[in-house]
């Protein structure tokens, strides 16, 4: 579970962001909130990606493990950050 | 290295081992896993047969619906043709799209898993053989009936995507919508099917050594792929149900005049069509990454950012399904939301084409056939893609929306996603399952007709799309500026269909299937475990894999394996047995006792069709009988698996000893009914989205629902049904004869709680006052549904119990039962609060 977690901890993160968004905008819209919800995703992915930068690379795989997971949460801090502009740009 | 199981990686060191194995191991093999006579050939149940079979099916789904789009082609060559009547072509579109989508790609690329996963993982087959000829019958006899459809003038004819309210009992009163409805809904359920194995094999049934980091790129593709199915598939299951429901019973989910909402479809069916593109393009690209670099003579360059990036894939295809909703009128935010993400999902796939194109630019390219494809499918796809980012701007996809140049923009993504790469797939891997490789000299003129025909035949709808032609429709008035762009399409189209008729040719001269040795071979020099000889027990030995290339880096492998030096040089118990692994660095664990050929799956797949099409043509009494004796058939096949053999533990190579029986969560049983309870229980999720989505955008229609104080019982009743599943496990541990009570009691009790519930709807709301009633009759329904199957599944835990097969170490079935049936007690409890607590 710990090596799951790792590997996919930034994309998970990515989808509660997203999936966040997409009700605030059906259910509730404001910009306010869309707030609320992106400042403790970036944080996520920031804290996920520090953890990722230490882990082990003694071994083939665990190099491997780290390498996939900093690509991730990598991937996933730029994302959330990119998805969170539209309300700053549409009326 | 550290153990993820307690297993000593040392061991390893101990293979190859050096003495010779007796040549009467080998015989034994071949005995267990004969090959078919007669008859048999409907009841194998192992990969190599069941594989081709679904290959062989989907590839002529393939021919069907690409004579379908022949005959659109001809209809729009010019103006006002006469070849195709308007309610014909209708159908004909409708059906294209569909079979190409339903019953070509998807089962296309679970064929190709189903055939080269056992190989490449090099285990005896997958883990659940009969699921697998099950979930092959089941397409192939209700994909046919589906097709026949069109021959009896019954086909739907509303588009591959059924939108109401056309389709809707007001604007579609024939059956033709119910054949797609009922036919779509099954054979997700075998796609399904198809994905539990798939996921279950990839992780647990690897070579010993081939931990996550060592997994060859198609086996992540597949896995991604199969995750992705159990995540989308469940909301078409779910919107078809609800459609059907709709039609026969008048229930308004989608009657926006009645408090349902056409747009929940839309949500529903992109939610699994988007994510569709990329589970039909993720395989796809999984094979190429195989085939790139064998054919370049060069390691793929980037191995850990292409599996990074179909992870990231599979995630982000599901962020968005509302960019083909842009037209709808989306709220701003929203439509913002999914053109980002949209946008984003290009990233990953540039980086899987920007890896191949590097492995290409660092190796030595070989031009033959398969890299043809696989260089053609690169150009296709990107020009696809771009066309892709265009509309991903949302002032853009206004302009073209329902255009020709949507339909030149997904036949891009497809053909060159899908269809190219599955040529260069076939040319590459027919020499592992046929006496002779497909002709080089043939595949170029293959290739190049193709490339060009696909080019002629798409590329000039971009321009007839910007300039105004609609896309589904029979014909077109002369002056318009199309004409010649038509023409010019209909021979590129022609073109690539001489392409498809050369290669069946081509597989007429030089395909001979070969299953149990003689194969042509390793004739590319690849470095996967697919190429190890092999015969209908996959390879005589199971290596321990040391590196993702072992055919390149250990070139003794082969004739080690083929000596016996590996794992499992015999079979330990005389019977079909594989070795299952740990899921992360693949270390063994125990020994799965394989089930071997039955007449059983392939009965339930016939009356499971047999159901849905009774159904369909409202034939109820012929479907009740179907059913009865479809879950009969399904007990019958059931009760001969879970059952433990003598022999406790046994050495499967170099005095290495492991259980023959295990249970618990570390079981690939116990996965397996994992995964189908994330299934049920994203059925159930998409379900309460309907209903808080019909909330809050039609509010007006809204009852308030029964207070929730009034609940509590119901709910304690339910928390009783999960605290009795978990009980009944604790109680067999310990020894208690009668555990399996509880849990008896336990499913007895859901269907009363269920018909309490019901009764508290029917004094508030009637399930066609409005949607909200039907959303919440729609839950309930559910609901009845496992209710029913854990019932059943009670019974034969009974059943078990009497005849003595539930004792103690063999809790196998005993622990399904239980998590089913607490999955019944949770489901039941969100279902009773959320119905209540929404717009209360
Ligand atoms: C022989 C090659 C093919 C030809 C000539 C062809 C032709 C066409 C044409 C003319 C249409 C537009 C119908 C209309 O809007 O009136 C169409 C639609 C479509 N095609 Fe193809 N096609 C081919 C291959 C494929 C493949 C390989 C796939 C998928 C793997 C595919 C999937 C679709 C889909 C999903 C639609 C939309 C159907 C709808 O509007 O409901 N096609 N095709």
């Amino acid at each position: 579970m710990k090596t799951w977690a790792i590997l996919l901890g930034g994309l998970l993160v990515w989808a509660v962001h997203f999936f966040g968004l997409y009700a605030i905008a059906e259910f509730a819209p404001s910009r306010m909130l869309t707030v609320i919800l992106t400042v403790p995703c970036l944080a996520a992915e920031a804290l996920l990606l520090i953890y990722a930068l230490r882990l082990d690379r003694d071994e083939a795989f665990t190099r491997w493990r780290r390498s996939v997971a900093v690509g991730g949460t990598g991937l996933g801090l730029v994302a959330v950050l990119w998805q969170a502009l539209p309300p700053w740009f549409s009326g | 290295m550290k153990s993820e199981t307690g297993f000593d990686h040392a061991l390893f060191d101990r293979f190859p081992t050096k003495d010779e194995r007796p040549e009467a191991e080998e015989e034994e093999l071949k005995r267990i896993w004969c090959a078919p006579k007669g008859w048999e050939y409907l009841t194998v149940v192992n990969n190599n047969y069941v594989g081709i079979y679904y290959l062989g099916t989907a590839f002529l789904f393939f021919l069907l619906a690409g004579v379908l789009g022949l005959l659109m082609r001809v209809q729009l060559a010019a103006p006002l043709m006469h070849v195709l009547p308007q309610a014909t072509y209708n159908q004909v579109f409708t059906m294209h799209g569909t079979v190409m989508m339903f019953l070509f790609a998807v089962p296309m690329v679970e064929a190709a898993g189903v055939l080269l996963l056992p190989q490449m993982l090099a285990a005896r087959d997958l883990p659940f053989p009969r699921l697998s000829a099950y979930a092959f019958w089941a397409y192939a006899v209700g994909g046919l009936a589906f097709f026949g459809s069109l021959f009896i003038g019954l086909a739907p004819d509303g588009g591959w995507f059924m939108y109401p309210p056309l389709t809707s009992k007001a604007f579609s009163p024939g059956i033709n919508t119910d054949f797609w409805l009922l036919g779509i809904g099954f054979i997700e359920i075998s796609a399904i099917a198809g994905a539990i194995e798939i996921i279950v094999g990839v992780l647990r049934h690897r070579a010993p050594g081939m931990s996550l980091d060592k997994m060859p790129i198609f086996a992540w593709a597949m896995l991604v792929f199969a995750v992705m199915i159990v995540i989308a598939f469940p909301s078409v299951i779910l919107a078809t149900l609800l459609l059907e429901i709709e039609r026969a019973f008048n229930w308004p989910f989608f009657d926006a005049t009645r408090g349902g909402d056409p747009l929940l479809w839309q949500h529903l069916f992109w939610f699994f069509g988007h994510p569709e593109v990329y589970i039909i393009f993720l395989p796809a690209a999984g094979m190429m990454s195989m085939i790139i670099p064998t054919v370049a003579r060069a390691e793929l360059v980037g191995y850990r950012l292409i599996v990074l990036a179909m992870v990231a894939t599979g995630f982000i295809s599901f962020g968005v399904w509302a960019h083909h909703m842009f037209a709808t009128g989306l709220p701003p935010m929203t439509a913002g939301f999914f053109s980002a993400a949209s946008m984003a999902v290009s990233l990953p796939a540039g980086i899987q084409v920007f890896s191949w194109i590097a492995t290409f630019a660092v190796g030595k390219p070989r031009f033959n056939t398969p890299g043809l494809f696989a260089m053609g499918s690169v150009v296709i796809f990107v020009s696809g893609g771009l066309t892709g980012v265009m509309v991903a701007l949302v002032p853009f996809d206004w302009q073209v929306h329902d255009t020709y140049f949507i339909v030149a923009h997904l036949h891009y993504v497809l053909i060159g996603g899908m269809v190219f790469p599955l040529f260069a797939a076939m040319y590459y891997w027919i020499p592992m399952v046929s006496r002779r490789p497909l002709s080089e000299r043939w595949g170029r003129w293959i290739f190049g007709l193709m490339f060009a025909g696909m080019n002629i035949a798409f590329m000039p709808m971009h321009l007839s799309g910007l300039m105004g032609m609609p896309r589904r429709v029979y014909t077109y008035l002369p002056g318009s500026g199309w004409d010649v762009l038509n023409l010019v399409s209909t021979l590129g189209a022609f073109m690539l269909a001489a392409g498809v008729l050369l290669f069946l040719i081509d597989m007429a001269r030089n395909f001979r299937l070969a299953p149990d040795d003689g194969e042509a071979g390793n004739v590319f020099g690849a470095g996967t475990l697919e190429w190890l000889p092999t015969a209908l027990y996959s390879t005589r030995s199971i290596p321990v894999v040391r590196s993702r290339e072992p055919l390149w880096d250990d070139p003794s492998i082969s004739d080690n394996v083929e000596q016996g030096r590996y794992f499992l040089p015999r079979s330990a118990t005389g019977r079909r047995e594989t070795i299952v692994t740990s899921p992360l660095l693949a270390e063994p664990q125990y020994l799965q006792i394989m089930p071997g050929p039955s007449f059983w799956p392939f009965a339930a797949a016939l009356l499971t069709a047999g159901f849905f099409l009774a159904l369909t043509v409202q034939a109820y009494l012929f479907a009740g009988v179907s059913a009865v004796l479809g879950v009969l058939a399904v007990i019958r096949w059931l009760s001969e698996t879970d059952i433990r053999v003598p022999e406790r533990e046994v050495d499967i190579g170099a005095g290495i000893r492991v259980p023959t029986y295990a249970t618990g969560p570390q079981t690939h049983g116990w996965w397996a009914m994992t995964i189908l309870l994330i299934v049920l229980g994203m059925i159930f999720a998409m379900a309460l989205f309907g209903l808080a989505f019909l909330w809050s955008n039609q509010p007006s229609f809204w009852t308030k629902p029964p207070a929730l104080s009034g609940a509590v019982p119901l709910a304690l009743g339910y928390v009783a049904i999960v605290i009795a599943a978990g009980a009944t496990r604790l109680l067999h541990r310990r020894g208690a004869v009668w555990a399996v009570v509880p849990v008896i009691a336990a499913a007895a009790l859901a269907p009363v709680l269920l018909w309490l519930d019901i009764g508290v709807w029917l004094k508030t709301l009637a399930p066609d006052a409005s949607g909200q009633g039907a959303a919440v009759y729609a839950l309930l329904t559910l609901q009845g549904m496992i209710v029913g199957i854990a019932a059943l599944m009670a019974l034969y835990l009974g059943w078990r119990k009497m005849r003595g097969l539930i004792v103690d170490g063999a809790s196998n079935t005993l622990d399904l039962v239980c998590m089913f049936t607490a999955y019944v007690g949770a489901q039941g409890l969100v279902a009773t609060l959320f119905a209540r607590a929404i717009g209360a």
